[in-house]
């Protein structure tokens, strides 16, 4: 079920998701991004594909656009690896016509360690 | 790596060139189909007037230039925080830079500081932000005698 931006209330939390990082879609991404590899997941791979999972159960108006991002990287993911993503809303507001949420993500691997954190502020349009 | 990492170093930047079917591999990518970035009859009838590309996606470029300069060691001791200004388009050429503006030791870590833009080819800023890096190494170390 896809929850609106209406329904969203403070503190609340998506539900998790889990994320494969295989092989073929590393590989996609780093096509994507015109970039050189290692045996490593690029951060930015983990962190996209954790947002599009939790904004996949969300109904975004079409024109939502990122405003800015935090993140702190704390442990190296090898490709292949499988990784979980919370996350929750930590600010919503509504000033005028314009519309803004900050949500806050924790991605953990297998062994349940961190290994990113991050804070995304997104505006909604009119 | 960078070979020293000094105040006032500059980062050597990286420079890619968005194109719509570069943003439609991200879009895939990413499995973010937002049709602000891949429909452009629809972004074209929005205040953009046109498609962008994903923010994430110019984030990805600042990413490989901090890899580039600090290794493994940006992956997991690195922090980001960006502001996006405007959007990049397809047709821009967008180039991230850095500079390191700081450097904290603490029990023999230094946190290295740098400031980070990202602009287009008619030098306006997509993208300004800060990011550290933790080294497992002295100020000493890392700046004049590696």
């Amino acid at each position: 079920m896809l929850i609106s931006y209406e329904d969203l209330t403070l503190g609340y939390e998506f539900p998790p998701t889990s994320n494969e990082l295989s092989p073929s879609l590393i590989s996609k991404y780093l096509k994507a991004v015109d970039s050189m590899g290692d045996d490593f997941v690029p951060p930015l791979a983990i962190a996209a594909r954790a947002m599009t999972a939790m904004t996949g159960v969300l109904s975004l108006p079409p024109g939502t656009i990122h405003a800015s991002q935090d993140f702190e990287f704390c442990k190296l993911v090898p490709i292949g690896a499988t990784v979980s993503c919370q996350a929750k809303v930590v600010r919503k507001l509504a000033r005028g016509s314009m519309r803004m949420l900050v949500l806050e993500l924790n991605i953990f691997d297998q062994s349940k360690e961190r290994v990113q954190s991050g804070k995304a502020t997104i505006i909604l349009p009119a | 790596m960078l070979a020293e990492i000094c105040q006032g170093e500059t980062l050597p930047p990286v420079v890619k060139h968005i194109t719509q079917e570069r943003i439609n591999l991200y879009a895939e990518a990413s499995g973010d189909f937002n049709p602000i970035h891949v429909d452009e009859s629809f972004a074209a009838q929005t205040p953009l007037g046109g498609t962008i590309a994903h923010g994430m996606l110019i984030l990805a470029y600042v990413s490989e230039m901090m890899a580039q300069a600090f290794g493994e060691n940006w992956a997991s001791n690195g922090k980001l925080s960006v502001r996006f200004k405007m959007p990049a388009r397809p047709g821009d050429t967008v180039t991230a830079t850095g500079k390191i503006d700081s450097i904290k030791e603490e029990d023999g870590i230094s946190y290295v500081g740098c400031r980070l833009e990202c602009h287009n080819q008619k030098d306006e800023v997509i993208v300004t932000g800060e990011a550290v890096v933790k080294l497992p190494y002295s100020q000493g170390e890392i700046c004049g005698s590696r």
